[in-house]
């Protein structure tokens, strides 16, 4: 793949900004209400969403990847890095498919990824345990989805909106 | 920019959001309905360590189990009712927080130590309803 110096640095931008978007959901003790292991806001969504309608899905996939990689580095937990990289790609796969149906406004797709995302982080949590206990919590974190997806989808269309009037993302 | 997408909702968000919904009901149903017959029993799985099973009916008193697993230390109470992770030096805590779990089919699951306590049978045996 071959980046402009323009698709570079935009690529560099949205990967900072997705690293401070999962810093500032680690500050939300949702686990105080919610106590499910690995649920968060999904916050980092929102970049990815943005990515792929802007940039397109390999430049979408190249951000992710790194905000996975540094992520985990920069907090020091590097076997968190399988759950992102699994609720990341699982996400990345079901939303590059509807939004290729053409059919969906950005909020069905955010809504998809957002469940997509759990279901990945609960398939990494049982290959971490080596049994189906973390099942248990698929259904609420489905539901929660649902949520969360919606208020990716808002934010991101919001995004765009303002994107909108503009030259920062024309050709 | 590649392609804007459409920033209206409309239907087709709405069968997606259905969809979800249907799923994570079917889910639950399936996941969350007591399932097994016998006693309640919790199963307790570690890394590295034999899966334990304990029979909660038959407990006298309540029973508090250490367990050591992944570098952290657990403290799980059992009692005929259910079982509940009462402390953990893990740094999420989810496990405390999960609270109490009295059902067949709920789980304590800490990540951080790679342990997982499940309530297993202790479905009604018998008829339902007795008529006449």
């Amino acid at each position: 793949m071959k980046l402009t110096t323009r698709q570079l640095t935009l690529c560099a931008v949205l990967t900072a900004m997705a690293l401070a978007l999962s810093y500032l959901e680690s500050a939300f003790p949702l686990a105080l209400t919610v106590p499910i292991p690995g649920m968060k806001l999904g916050l980092a969504n929102i970049v990815t969403l943005f990515a792929l309608y802007a940039l397109g899905p390999a430049q979408a996939a190249l951000i992710l990847l790194a905000r996975c990689l540094l992520g985990a580095v920069f907090a020091g937990n590097m076997s968190a890095l399988i759950f992102s990289v699994m609720g990341g790609a699982a996400a990345m796969a079901v939303m590059i498919l509807l939004s290729r149906t053409g059919r969906l406004s950005v909020y069905g797709v955010s809504v998809g990824g957002a469940a997509a995302h759990n279901c990945g982080q609960v398939a990494a949590a049982v290959l971490t345990l080596g049994n189906g206990a973390p099942l248990y919590y698929l259904p609420v974190l489905l539901g929660v989805s649902l949520v969360t997806g919606a208020v990716t989808g808002v934010v991101t269309a919001c995004l765009f909106r303002a994107l909108a009037h503009t030259r920062l993302l024309s050709n | 920019m590649r392609r804007s997408p459409e920033l209206r909702p409309n239907l087709w968000d709405g069968l997606v959001g259905l969809a979800v919904l249907l799923a994570a009901v079917a889910l639950g149903l399936r996941l969350w309905l007591p399932g097994g017959s016998g006693a309640l029993t919790a199963v307790i799985r570690a890394e590295g360590q034999p899966d334990e099973r304990v029979a909660l009916s038959a407990l006298t008193e309540p029973q508090e189990r250490t367990i050591t697993a992944g570098g952290y230390t657990l403290h799980l109470l059992l009692d005929r009712e259910g079982a509940e992770m009462t402390a953990s030096d893990c740094p999420t805590q989810d496990c405390v927080h999960t609270g109490r779990i009295t059902r067949s089919g709920q789980s304590i699951v800490c990540l951080p130590a790679r342990v997982s306590v499940t309530l297993e049978g202790g479905a009604q045996d018998g008829p339902d309803v007795v008529i006449g």
